[in-house]
């Protein structure tokens, strides 16, 4: 396999050569003999599932871990990498997953950290040469600007001068669209050809196959810390690249249960607050209501609305004829809802506490494991080990802490929690995110058991595969409000024009 | 109203003694810091301070100005050196910058108490004849009818923070270093991801913090009472704490907020006699500077914004 | 959708381990253990320093509270306040907020306490006086906690730095108080005596417990110690056991997962503080109740009183590592610590403060040595639960092939 797309540019030689790169943290091989080029003037993704060794490799080429064994060849010599500022120093740059800018400095300070150019600043100097380097490669900017009122696609071009002043060839991109609107990331993806037209070298870490195929001049996959493959867009498919990563053919679209669609379950009316005005929805029992929208128009608002973590303004919110609104969480659980949050780790899980406990959360004042104010352990531990064999949850004990599990480990606890009760309705916000795809095949037929048990299911998500995946009716969120209801047959690009705001109501045929 | 020209003399001791550590205090957080053990920083620089003054300027004969300065300026040392403890815990061992500044505070009392009788031979104050500087009036100022006594018979000290405040502002705002200890102490990771070292940044924070402490602590038994005595900052280094919150860690801001607070300390002792005064119970007056900063710290009235990182360990790798 | 029902067993994945508990109670015990051979190794290079041998030195602070006589009843009444204070800051780091004002609330609680020993004196006969007296410094403890949790809860103020400045307030209003309303009245005329409140009726102290082990009566040591070890007990049992140190825990570890679970945090936040409030509130009882009590006489508030055991219970708390049972042990060798104080002038060259130095040193280990253990121990956890899911995976990778396609 590793031979399909040597097409590349093979007339250049690479800048830099990873050779027989070995890295192991305790008891995992995070990379297994990797080698790998990168040429001037070429977008070479690296994908591959979460924890496959994409991160680590690349995080080894900017010095941030030394490796085990193998070896780094830049420009035909051999090097050892230390620190990032070594890297830096011999041309290598990174934009992490969080961005990391000090957001009280202003978008030229931010990009001389480090490389003042002398002991005192030179401020109105520092602005004109970083204004330089923006209109160079047409990044529109304001030097002066003070990072905190940037936006995300704003912040993410502060980060790419700053490894550009810093006069990088190789400009390492990790995850670079995972926080960027679809304008956002046109407008990246124009950035980035224009810098490979100047030659650099650009790894764009990814596991969005469609924006792979967009961008990329040659695609290496990872699976498990070894190298699977080496293709270019020219010579595969989304199906195939998908297939590599897993390493078995994935099905993209499972089966949806018929079920007979009943009565509304869940009705929000005219809901305002925080970035909401005038939402309304329902969904029914037996229906998967997908919410689609640009991330940033209230998604994650209407979840915390909705289950009570936010103050509603007005409007109302009615499970089964019952109006939750200025409920208490504890209050709005009860009545039935169950909530998969968009954040497992601020919303979902205490990562310190052990799984037991995790799975308590949520049902602490249910009175089979809380009397009189006390615990009844063994209650709780035997629905624990219950919970964690139906749900296929990896791990030894009920005793470890969800901090040690994997992410697609954690989102199955979160699930077994949230299903156990058997809720009315499910709500699931961005349920997938950062999962690798077997995961995000068990979070899907989880789902879908819920609508074939008759169930509601609303479902917010980022990620339009996933809505035309599972939903019955698509909805489009925009702006706080919602745009348009369509139905699952219907073309993304109508439903594209309801994320971005044209209201064209249609009937779910 | 030459009572509250004299009122104004006192204000400007407490002044002094409140900006300094309250600056050391600003080092250190805003290189990410939390430096709760202001207190026990400046304990340490008044009976090494005293100590110093004591030994140089009486033991070896080197009166006066040298004895003095002498003083001072191991305070300003010792001060460091005790930092230096926070720093370990903080910086290089990563553990809560809270439980370190307490034992600090709690190591300090018995530290100074173990020097005294090292230096002494009495645990609770120093020996007699302790020189100091000569006292001042300044030009001008000290002849303004009524108000001239607030700037009459001061130690010369009492320049001081006009001397350091405009430079200290200059350093931090508009030299190199400046940039990136701020910048560790607003996001750590944008500094190291740059190549900078985090570490280095906020040792030498924590060690400003310690010298500015040790130094008021020094100014307060040598220039001040002329003597160490156990329990004699009194809390200062709290107050100094929170006219560092109420300045939002500004070291402009900061000389209002310390002359705030002095002016409280010198209301009971000055001005006594004033009928409004006499109505409130001095133990009242002592308790503003604590009661204003909870109303600031509440937003009752205005906003204040630590450095982001502050207070958080920071856990870069160690390559 | 067959996957759902393939769960491999977890057992045989080849990896051998201890069980999570026992792991993290030998890294404990060996970061404890580490600590104290660095302290002791500290405090032997100044002990050298000083010209004495290390061994005498320490053998005389053991002896002090051990076979000395009265020895263990000395320590155990030095314990009682410590236990008490450190309580108090535990069960608010239960619940991730640090009570730096456990200081300024057992201040406030003992003039609580004084006032309704001097005003309930006449009206409660017997030990009624005695638990009001309590109950009363208990509710001043609370009451003072509730303004930095109120402040918490409703503005986000934080805790750290509202509670340093209510310590400085608390300092004025005992001042306040003892030149006020609880002014010394009934001084002996012609006597020119300290600032202090009135002398408390007799059944407002706390009995003597000591006797009842063969012990005298200096050492002071009475059923505060027993109370204190109970209320470690009830926060132990309110910590593991109950809805709220569930609560606290949840929220302490992460706020927002807890308030999605429908947890009321602010509601949490100030329970704890009042919990730790009336814990506090109890922590000057030693003093105003027994210590400055006699035969005949019920104790009473001085202007000089014992100071800073709030901040001695911070010091307690980490060493107890938070843990109620841990506390009192922590408490006890502490105490036992400080009961060198006085001996070594005496049967040493060394200065008295070389055990606060000594404590200093430990405590700044102990931190230091657990927090570096506990990570150590979450590094190796998350590593081995990763690898045993890579086994756990590839053996189930054919098994789950014929399901999907």
């Amino acid at each position: 396999m590793g031979d399909i797309g040597r097409a590349g540019r093979e007339g250049a030689p690479p800048f830099v050569v990873l050779e027989g790169i070995t890295k192991r943290f305790p008891g995992v091989v995070a990379n297994d003999d990797v080698s790998l080029e990168l040429r001037p003037g070429e977008v070479h993704a690296l994908i591959g599932e979460n924890g496959a060794g994409k991160s680590t490799l690349m995080r080894i080429l900017y010095g941030m871990y030394p490796a085990d064994s193998g070896r780094i060849v830049i420009r035909g010599e051999e090097v050892r990498i230390h620190s990032p500022r070594d890297a830096i120093a011999r041309g290598i740059g990174m934009v992490h997953q969080h961005f990391v800018l000090v957001d009280p400095f202003t978008v030229a300070e931010n990009v001389i950290l480090g490389d003042e150019g002398g002991a005192v600043l030179q401020h109105d100097e520092s602005e004109r040469k970083v204004k330089e380097l923006a209109d160079t490669y047409g990044f529109q900017i304001d030097p002066h600007a003070t990072v905190e009122d940037l936006s995300v696609g704003e912040e993410q071009r502060v980060e790419i001068l700053k490894a550009l002043y810093r006069g990088v060839e190789i400009l390492i991109l990790d995850e670079p669209t995972a926080v960027l609107t679809p304008a956002e990331t046109s407008d990246l993806f124009e950035n980035l050809r224009r810098l490979r037209a100047d030659g650099k070298s650009i790894v764009f870490i990814s596991h969005k196959l469609d924006e792979v195929l967009e961008i990329a001049d040659r695609i290496t996959v990872l699976r498990r810390g070894a190298v699977v493959g080496e293709t270019t867009p020219a010579a595969t498919s989304k199906a195939k690249l998908a297939e590599m990563m897993v390493g078995r053919p994935v099905l993209f679209r499972l089966e949806r249960p018929e079920v007979e669609i009943g009565e509304p379950v869940l009705r929000l009316e005219d809901l305002t607050g925080g970035r909401l005005h005038g939402l309304s929805l329902d969904v029914r029992a037996g229906e998967i209501v997908g919410v689609a929208g640009v991330e940033g128009n209230g998604q994650r608002d209407l979840a915390d609305v909705v289950m009570g973590l936010r103050p509603l303004e007005s409007g109302r919110i009615l499970l089964d004829g019952e109006d939750l609104a200025s409920r208490s969480t504890a209050e709005i659980r009860n009545a039935g809802l169950g909530f998969v949050p968009e954040d497992r780790h601020e919303q979902g899980l205490v990562l310190g506490m052990t799984l037991w406990e995790n799975l308590l959360l949520g049902r602490q004042d249910d009175p089979p494991f809380v009397k009189r104010g006390i615990l009844s352990l063994r209650t709780i531990k035997d629905l624990a080990r219950k919970l964690v064999r139906l749900f296929d949850v990896r791990a030894r004990s009920v005793d470890v802490t969800a901090g040690a599990l994997s992410g697609g480990n954690q989102q199955k606890l979160i699930l077994a929690r949230e299903l156990e009760t058997d809720p009315k309705l499910l709500l699931a916000a961005q349920p997938t995110r950062g999962l690798d795809v077997g995961a995000i095949e068990f979070v899907w037929s989880q789902i879908l058991e819920q609508k074939a048990a008759g169930r509601g299911v609303l479902l917010i998500s980022a990620e339009l595969d996933e809505i035309y995946a599972l939903s019955d009716r698509i909805l489009t969120l925009y702006e706080g409000t919602i745009t348009g209801e369509y139905p699952p047959s219907a073309p993304a690009e109508e439903v594209g024009r309801g994320m971005l705001g044209d209201v064209a109501v249609r009937g779910v045929g | 109203m030459s009572k509250l020209g004299f009122a104004i003399s006192i204000a400007f001791t407490y002044f002094t003694i409140i900006y300094l550590t309250g600056l050391g205090g600003l080092f250190s957080e805003r290189s990410g810091i939390v430096n709760i053990g202001l207190e026990g920083l400046m304990i340490i620089g008044t009976v090494t301070g005293s100590f110093g003054a004591y030994y140089f300027g009486a033991k070896l004969g080197w009166g006066v100005p040298a004895g003095p300065l002498m003083g001072l300026l191991l305070g300003l040392a010792c001060g460091a050196a005790f930092a230096s403890i926070h720093a370990l815990a903080t910086v290089t061992f990563k553990i809560d910058h809270i439980v370190s500044g307490v034992v600090i505070n709690l190591v300090a009392v018995g530290l100074a108490r173990f020097l005294s009788t090292v230096f002494f031979g009495q645990a609770t104050q120093s020996d007699p004849g302790q020189p100091h500087l000569h006292v001042i009036s300044i030009p001008l100022l000290s002849s303004i009818p009524a108000f001239g006594r607030a700037f009459q018979g001061l130690s010369p000290f009492v320049l001081f923070p006009f001397l350091v405040v405009f430079p200290v502002w200059w350093i931090l705002n508009r030299t190199r270093w400046g940039l990136r200890l701020r910048s560790a102490g607003e996001n750590p990771e944008a500094t190291r991801s740059l190549g900078v070292a985090v570490a280095p940044l906020r040792w030498e924070g924590v060690l400003i913090s310690g010298a500015f402490a040790g130094l008021a602590g020094a100014f307060l038994s040598v220039e001040i009472v002329n003597n160490w005595r156990e329990g004699q900052t009194l809390g200062l280094g709290f107050i100094a704490l929170a006219a560092l919150i109420l300045s939002n860690w500004n070291p402009i801001r900061l000389m209002g907020a310390a002359f705030l607070f002095g002016f409280a300390q010198a209301i009971p002792l000055a001005l006594r006699d004033w009928p409004v005064i006499r109505s409130i119970p001095e133990q009242f007056v002592n308790m503003t500077p604590y009661v204003v900063t909870i109303v600031v710290l509440a937003g009752f009235i205005g906003k204040v914004r630590p450095p982001a990182a502050a207070g958080k360990a920071y856990e870069g790798t160690t390559t | 959708m067959a996957i759902t029902a393939t769960a491999p067993p977890a057992a045989g994945t080849g990896l051998k381990t201890r069980p999570e508990w026992l792991e993290s109670a030998i890294g404990q015990g060996l970061a404890l253990v580490l600590a104290l051979v660095i302290a002791l190794g500290l405090g032997s290079i100044i002990i050298l320093l000083y010209g004495e041998n290390p061994l005498d030195v320490y053998g005389s602070i053991l002896r002090a509270s051990t076979t000395d006589k009265d020895g263990p009843a000395w320590v155990l009444s030095a314990a009682t306040p410590l236990i008490f204070s450190a309580l108090a800051v535990s069960v608010c780091f239960k619940g991730g907020l640090f009570n730096i004002g456990v200081e300024g609330q057992y201040l406030v609680a003992m003039v609580t306490a004084a006032w309704a020993a001097l005003h309930l004196g006449g009206l409660l006969p017997g030990p009624l006086l005695m638990w009001s007296v309590l109950l009363f410094g208990m509710l001043g403890g609370m009451a003072y906690a509730a303004v930095p949790g109120a402040l918490k809860v409703k503005t986000g103020a934080h805790e750290v730095v509202t509670t340093i400045m209510m310590n400085g307030i608390a300092i004025s209003l005992v001042a306040w108080a003892l030149n006020n309303s609880l002014r010394y009245t009934n001084a002996p005329v012609g006597q020119n005596v300290d600032l202090r409140t009135n002398i408390f009726p007799a059944n407002a102290k706390v009995p003597d417990l000591g006797h009842l082990f063969g012990y005298g009566p200096a050492p002071r040591l009475s059923w505060l110690f027993p109370l204190a070890v109970f209320a470690a007990a009830i926060v132990w049992f309110i910590v593991k056991r109950m809805r709220l140190g569930y609560e606290a825990r949840a929220v302490g570890a992460s706020a927002g997962s807890a308030q999605a679970g429908g947890i009321g945090i602010g509601s949490v936040q100030m329970k704890l503080f009042l919990i730790s409030g009336a814990l506090a509130g109890l922590v000057g009882m030693q003093q105003i109740l027994v210590n400055n009590a006699s035969t005949s006489t019920g104790g009473y508030l001085p202007q000089n009183y014992e100071a800073t055991l709030g901040f001695t219970g911070i010091a307690v708390a980490f060493l107890g590592q938070n843990n109620p049972i841990g506390i009192v042990f922590a408490a006890i060798f502490w105490a036992s610590l400080s009961r060198g104080e006085s001996i070594l002038p005496i049967e040493t060259d060394m200065p008295r403060e070389f055990v606060i130095i000594l404590q200093g040193i430990l405590i700044m280990s102990v931190v230091i040595t657990y927090t570096l253990a506990k990570r150590r121990l979450e590094r190796r956890q998350t590593g081995r639960v990763l690898a045993e899911e890579e086994i756990v995976a590839a053996q189930s990778a054919p098994a789950l092939e014929g399901t999907t396609t």
